[in-house]
């Protein structure tokens, strides 16, 4: 940018606003209730959940509606580890994210023969078999589910209190780790070239051999945090079952709507998505099945009218990123939303006669 | 398409007007200004280097370009906001670059389609065999098993059957032997003898002057040379086709 | 032993042909269109509750409710193809997903909302429990037949359709390009949207069948979906008569699946679309 325009002192305000909100997170177990201690664990797994699904869709093309498997896997697994092989829950709660990694490895090899139009479907089917599959495990109670045992949630805290807090704490530890890693992975050469194939369909085609290599490191990138949240939602709710550990509105239904309605494609979308998705919630939950509607409509409107979302309307008057992942002046505006025809490239090159 | 004559008028009416056009593809401007003029049973030449503008010019015309200033008449009636699909059906055909076949349709399918996207007329599928014989025989054939010298034939086929009063052809003769291309070049004059008015986009100077009536010459999106090929030398067009 | 065996494949067979029928008008949006429409389930549900209410509210006979709505559904494809995907169609794949993924969720709980999440069913009058008994244990439902029937005239039709007419041809040239086929003339929207209005159409015949056939409610759409989806890959994308034979292995496994346990039956379909997608990414019968 040449010389600073008027509505430059907005980042460093939007930075500001950020980093408040990282005290206030940071400060949480002193000065929030229990409950209140709760709502911020929920936020901030479901946090890592959007961040994750963004770095998929967002960047790598590859728009999966299955992810909520990864979540279950890692439920699972950390019940697995922390109820039948007795390990500390904290250990169980690594070993969950390492399970989730495990298991990306297959489904990666089965969802990334699917061209991407039909990989999402795809995704899908795998969720649905390893959902069904946990369903047939009747050591973690079968298709209903079983509770944890007293013991494990006491070895996390004898009074409720002390253990909401360590539960708080692991999970903005997980968060603050994804966001970091996944901040400084946009940042590196994959991520960069990730955000130029994006933003440019036709001349990213130096970038285009490690394109597959780069797909390949963000989904097996993801399933270990996925595993991460899914274990802290179980230590939350103290229980597995197929449907809600593996829960496609939860943890795919919810999370698609924040990033698209935050800003997919973005740093800040899924942010700013998931502290909007926490501040309505409450009046959502009200209005019963239309909340879904309405979210549904809102979303649909978004991808129509501003893609970039929430973030994207904000990014009209606030001159920089928040948290600025390439190095390049700001991104394109996305053409084509007034439904040209399509196929009506730029077929005349700019250069000029020789001579 | 009402209040347009049926039949194209033969003798020197003006068949095509461009005014003032410019194309613009986002921030970039294509043409700036461009005025061209085509008669009916005329064919009209456009040459230029890589870049100055020639097929954007073509795309204008049949309405595949985002946005124009100016306007383009087709015997007055003004093309500029019109669809495509509108814009062939009142008497515009054009042989794409490239030639831009469905691949998996027959030849007998892809002509078909120029037959109904275009306007009534007099022009058949037998007009079509009788200039490209070839194609009857493989009428059944899947374009994509043709060669190139063959897709180019149904291209120009597809065009022809479209019945139009204006051909536009962009590069027909790429990446064509020889031998093909002069068969193709054979067929313009007898298709501008039926009153068509044709413009021809070529790469190659020499072979799109000897078949012109009137030349127009672009550089960077600007004519900056017209008039008949009789009337100027190698050495003026060579100029103005470079810029120096 | 064999015959309770061979029985159990020839209902396998049958019930593939209903799964045939949601995923035909899936192919033909992937073969055209080149996009999968996460809707589509949500679709036939849709139109079952269409059904329900004309036969309930209105005391119509199923058939004559199918019947009313399949000009509704052709021009619900119609208009949903041109007013909506449309519009965000070759921009890459994400918006097409997005969009119709929230229109899976709108649908789903717009039906929640107006029907409650009660299981439904449309009677048939009598032809659910119609039997055929061919002897030695075999025995096969008038109904299944009927709707395994009606699914082979329905690949056989929609590939004369494809094949053999003007609209055929035309659907094809703006599937094989849809560039070129705007520029020379052919309006490539609104052959769209008449592919998807014929889409619409198949959608509309196999919310008939399974509105009588089995039960249904507002959240039955996902899993018809997925089955459509797995009996279009298994086929070959695109392919008709490989997404009926796509069906039917879908039927077939998740009959016998069901003959172990009875809770295996869906994933027996699953993990056997799983191994054979594995072993054949390209399905059994790819055009071309």
């Amino acid at each position: 940018m040449p010389k600073a325009p008027f509505n430059a002192w907005l980042v460093p305000a939007g930075r500001l606003l950020l980093l408040l909100g990282l005290c206030f997170l940071i400060a949480g177990p002193w000065v929030c209730s229990i409950p209140q201690l709760q709502l911020l664990t929920q936020f901030l797994s479901l946090l890592v959940i959007a961040i994750m699904w963004n770095l998929l869709a967002g960047y790598a093309d590859i728009v999966s509606v299955g992810q909520h498997a990864f979540v279950g896997i890692g439920a699972y697994a950390f019940f697995g580890f922390a109820v039948f092989a007795g390990f500390s829950p904290y250990l169980a709660l690594l070993a969950g994210g390492a399970t989730a990694l495990v298991f990306a490895v297959p489904v990666m090899l089965i969802i990334f023969r699917l061209r991407a139009a039909y990989l999402a479907v795809g995704s899908w089917v795998v969720a649905e078999t390893l959902m069904l599959g946990a369903g047939k495990l009747t050591a973690f109670g079968g298709g209903s589910g079983v509770s944890m045992p007293v013991s494990v949630v006491r070895s996390l805290g004898v009074q409720p209190a002390l253990r909401y807090s360590h539960i708080y704490w692991l999970a903005l530890a997980v968060a603050a780790v994804a966001l970091a890693t996944t901040w400084l992975l946009m940042r590196s050469r994959i991520g960069l070239g990730l955000t130029a194939m994006r933003d440019n369909e036709e001349g990213a085609g130096s970038v285009g051999v490690n394109l597959i290599r780069s797909r390949i490191l963000c989904f097996l990138w993801t399933a270990p945090f996925l595993g991460l949240a899914g274990g802290i939602i179980t230590l939350q709710k103290l229980r597995v079952a197929p449907p809600a550990s593996f829960s496609i509105t939860d943890w795919t239904v919810y999370v698609i709507f924040i990033v698209v309605i935050g800003g997919i494609g973005s740093f800040e979308g899924p942010i700013i998505g998931t502290v909007v998705f926490f501040l309505i919630r409450q009046y959502l939950a009200e209005i019963g099945v239309w909340h879904f509607i309405i979210l549904g409509m809102l979303s649909i409107g978004v991808i129509m009218v501003e893609p970039r979302g929430l973030w994207g309307i904000l990014r009209r008057v606030v001159p920089g990123d928040l948290i600025p992942v390439s190095h390049r002046p700001p991104a394109r505006p996305l053409a084509g939303s007034d439904s040209a025809p399509s196929g009506t490239h730029l077929k005349e090159p700019h250069s000029t006669p020789a001579g | 398409m009402a209040g347009r004559p049926a039949v194209a008028p033969t003798g020197n009416g003006t068949l095509l007007a461009v005014e003032k056009l410019s194309v613009f593809y986002g921030q970039f401007r294509a043409l700036f200004g461009v005025d061209l003029e085509v008669r009916a049973g005329e064919i009209v030449s456009i040459i230029g280097a890589n870049g100055a503008g020639k097929s954007s010019l073509l795309k204008a015309i049949v309405g595949q370009v985002g946005r124009t200033e100016g306007r383009i008449l087709l015997e007055g009636a003004d093309l500029t906001a019109l669809p495509t699909a509108e814009i062939v059906g009142g008497g515009v055909a054009l042989v794409p670059e490239g030639r831009r076949l469905f691949p998996s349709l027959t030849v007998e399918e892809n002509l078909h389609i120029g037959w109904e996207v275009g306007r009534q007329g007099e022009i058949g599928f037998d007009e079509v065999y009788r200039y490209f014989p070839i194609l009857k025989e493989r009428r059944r054939q899947k374009t994509r098993e043709l060669s190139g010298g063959q897709q180019q034939m149904v291209a120009v086929g597809r065009a022809l059957l479209a019945n139009p009063r204006l051909l536009l052809c962009d590069e027909i003769s790429l990446g064509l032997a020889p031998v093909v291309i002069n068969e193709l070049y054979e067929i313009i004059p007898a298709i501008r003898d039926r009153g068509i008015g044709i413009v021809v986009v070529e790469q190659d100077i020499t072979r799109s002057l000897a078949v012109a009536d009137r030349f127009y010459c672009l550089l960077e999106g600007r004519v900056n040379l017209t008039g008949r090929p009789q009337d100027t030398t190698r050495e003026i067009v060579a100029q103005h086709y470079f810029g120096v | 032993m064999f015959f309770s065996w061979a029985n159990q494949i020839l209902q396998g067979v049958l019930v593939g042909g209903l799964y045939a029928m949601f995923a035909m008008g899936l192919s033909l949006s992937v073969g055209i269109m080149r996009f999968v429409n996460i809707a589509h389930g949500d679709l036939i549900v849709l139109v079952s509750f269409l059904i329900l209410s004309l036969t309930q509210a209105f005391g119509l006979d199923p058939i004559l409710a199918v019947l009313i709505t399949l000009p509704l559904a052709f021009l619900g494809g119609y208009l949903l193809q041109r007013y909506l995907l449309q519009r965000v169609i070759g921009e890459g794949v994400l918006p097409i997903i997005l969009v119709t993924f929230g229109l899976s969720i709108i649908i789903q709980n717009g039906l929640l909302g107006t029907y409650g999440a009660d299981t439904r069913k449309v009677a048939g009058g009598g032809i659910e429990t119609a039997t055929l008994m061919l002897g030695k244990g075999i025995n096969v439902g008038v109904l299944p037949l009927a709707i395994f029937v009606t699914a082979m005239v329905m690949v056989a039709g929609l590939d004369l359709l494809l094949y053999r007419t003007r609209m055929g041809a035309r659907i094809r040239a703006v599937s094989d390009d849809v560039s070129s086929a705007n520029l020379v003339g052919l309006p490539s929207a609104h052959i769209y949207a008449i592919a998807m209005g014929i889409v619409g159409v198949t959608v509309a015949i196999s919310a008939g069948f399974m509105s009588v056939w089995t039960n249904f409610d507002p959240t039955s759409g996902p899993s018809r979906l997925i089955t459509a989806f797995e009996a279009v890959v298994l086929g070959g994308l695109g392919s008709l008569w490989g997404t009926l034979i796509g069906g039917i292995v879908l039927g077939v496994a998740q009959t016998l699946g069901a003959q172990f346990d009875a809770a295996w039956q869906v994933l027996a379909g699953h993990i056997v679309f799983l191994i054979i997608f594995m072993l054949r990414p390209q399905g059994l019968f790819p055009r071309n």
